[in-house]
């Protein structure tokens, strides 16, 4: 194991600012979210641009090499389910620090994004499912295993698949919540990287609860050895519980000032 | 099946701090292999090897080697002169002893007169020890640090209590590099080096001294804390302690009895000199095999022995 991993997730075509920042090609918005979110310790950063279907090679390509250039070639995760997309936003990617990620392949239609990644030497995040939520974990394992199989016969390393168990929302799925952590203690005694997108946990509930629930969420998924996830890295309880939660893993030395770096 | 070695070389690896300018200038750290596993990887600089000098001429009873290498010295300068002439040494260290508030407390600008003369008639690249007191030595470090400018001397050390004025006047007002101590305790080496960057000291002006002790004195200590700042930094990837790491031994292991009791006060111990050198020896090379970059020694038969090791390893 090594440090945990951090995907920030507010440059997503979801939110409007960004949707229009994407449709006019206007920078501003989108460095400015990406700087808050370096500032704020994401290691890397998704780039959801939808599935952009007629633009999203130049969009891709375009958001890319702009945040890029203006950050130090800071690591990306490249978001959209329009494979010519992330092709093309792969094909201008600086890897000096950290490879690409792809945002995802699964076990069913999304499959062959794992040979793109296995082409373009990237990382992969890998949902156990084949379509919708899994049922249960013998259904996530055995997707897990297939993609893994698919992986390796590509070459793939398999620390290039971050394998995601797929966050359910505990407001009406309360009861699946230790399934899915028991699911990455098993990738993690495998020696699996696993990730996915926390957030999904507190859907649906009060603003102010959100973070508690998040934070509560990430420190017990770390306890069973989630190695990344997909996080609002604004969210300040999240990341200072991510960094005592590595404290505490041993993956970094302690300082005093340990949550101002 | 054949055993196929495969070299541990790391990802990550120790930053370069330069002491001295010029042709009189040495290089230490760039390390990206476990310590002295020189046979992993070539390194560009391998440890370093210094000779310390004191303002207050050594007691040589009992150690005649000593007492010939300073025959005749008469001040500072001229041991200076003489330490840098040892074969194997690679830098001088100026310990300002007679600073000490509790001992001769000479003033701040007589010592500094003292440092400017023994930098000039030094052909080797310096380091600067206080006389470890916390008060004296921000004085004594700012003063000699302006009348040194240009130099890129290492000045030892910054500690919790001082960093903040001997980081400004010493490596962000003057250039020069300094090194940041934290008694045998990780998590203040850590920390130190956090405060100093967040200050604004450049990193590659920071050195880390993470104290040290001698052989049978808590050493296992000394070798836990180096060991995991090495780990840290290399394996981690820890960039608040990717410094090189520098031992100042001698001010160790001369102060023990070992290195102290006569021959004729302890017979079955045997003489005073060879005790005394296999004390910093063992010690240096212990603190070698633990990461550091640089050790400070005080015998010439230590310098050589230490320099000989590290060439045989190479």
């Amino acid at each position: 194991m090594a440090k945990f991993i951090t995907i920030g997730e507010r440059i997503h075509c979801i939110s409007p600012a960004i949707r229009d920042a994407m449709n006019n090609r206007d920078p501003e918005p989108i460095l400015q979210r990406a700087k808050e979110q370096i500032d704020s310790g994401a290691t890397y950063l998704d780039v959801n641009i939808g599935p952009a279907e007629s633009t999203g090679i130049e969009l891709m390509k375009w958001a890319v090499r702009l945040i890029q250039d203006n950050f130090n070639n800071h690591p990306l995760c490249l978001d959209t389910s329009n494979k010519k997309a992330i092709e093309a936003g792969l094909s201008v990617y600086n890897p000096i620090r950290g490879k690409a990620i792809i945002n995802s392949a699964d076990a069913g239609d999304r499959l062959d994004n794992i040979d793109l990644a296995a082409a373009n030497g990237a990382i992969c995040i890998a949902l156990c499912s084949k379509s919708g939520v899994p049922s249960d974990n013998d259904e996530r394992m055995a997707c897990c295993q297939e993609m893994l199989e698919h992986g390796m016969e590509l070459g793939m390393e398999p620390e290039d698949l971050w394998f995601d168990p797929l966050f359910l929302v505990i407001k009406g799925m309360q009861d699946k919540q230790l399934e899915v952590l028991e699911f990455i203690k098993m990738c993690s005694d495998m020696g699996f990287n696993t990730t996915g997108g926390l957030s999904n946990v507190s859907n649906g509930m009060p603003k102010n609860v959100r973070p508690i629930i998040d934070s509560a969420m990430v420190s017990m998924a770390m306890m069973n050895g989630l190695t990344s996830a997909i996080v609002n890295p604004c969210d300040r309880r999240l990341m200072e519980t991510i960094k005592s939660c590595d404290i505490i893993r041993g993956e970094t030395l302690y300082a005093d000032s340990y949550l101002e770096i | 099946m054949s055993f196929e070695a495969k070299p541990v070389v790391y990802g990550a690896s120790i930053g370069e701090v330069t002491i001295g300018t010029g042709d009189l200038s040495l290089t230490i750290g760039g390390a990206n292999i476990s310590p002295l596993c020189f046979f992993e990887a070539p390194q560009k600089h391998p440890p370093a090897i210094g000779i310390e000098v004191s303002d207050l001429p050594f007691d040589t009873q009992g150690l005649p080697l000593l007492a010939a290498l300073y025959e005749g010295c008469s001040d500072m300068a001229e041991r200076v002169a003489r330490a840098a002439s040892v074969k194997g040494a690679s830098f001088v260290c100026l310990r300002f002893e007679s600073a000490d508030p509790g001992g001769l407390n000479r003033s701040v600008a007589d010592c500094v007169a003292d440092a400017v003369k023994a930098a000039a008639a030094s052909p080797l690249p310096i380091v600067i020890i206080g006389c470890k007191n916390s008060e004296k030595d921000t004085a004594l470090f700012t003063a000699m640090a302006e009348a040194l400018q240009g130099k890129n001397y290492l000045f030892l050390s910054a500690r919790e209590e001082d960093y903040k004025a001997i980081s400004a006047g010493v490596a962000m007002a003057y250039g020069h590099n300094v090194g940041a101590e934290s008694s045998v305790d990780i998590n203040l080496a850590k920390q130190l080096s956090v405060l100093m960057t967040q200050l604004g000291v450049r990193r590659d002006l920071i050195v880390l001294n993470p104290g040290s002790a001698a052989a049978g004195y808590g050493y296992e200590y000394v070798a836990s804390t180096m060991d995991r700042i090495r780990a840290a930094a290399l394996e981690q990837n820890d960039t608040m302690l990717q410094m090189p790491v520098i031992t100042p031994v001698s001010t160790e292991t001369w102060a023990v009895k070992e290195s102290i009791i006569s021959g004729d006060e302890m017979p079955e111990w045997g003489e005073r000199e060879p005790r005394a050198i296999q004390m910093e020896i063992v010690t240096a090379s212990a603190c070698l095999a633990s990461g550091s970059d640089a050790v400070i020694v005080r015998h010439p038969v230590s310098v050589e022995k230490l320099a000989a090791l590290i060439a045989a390893l190479l």
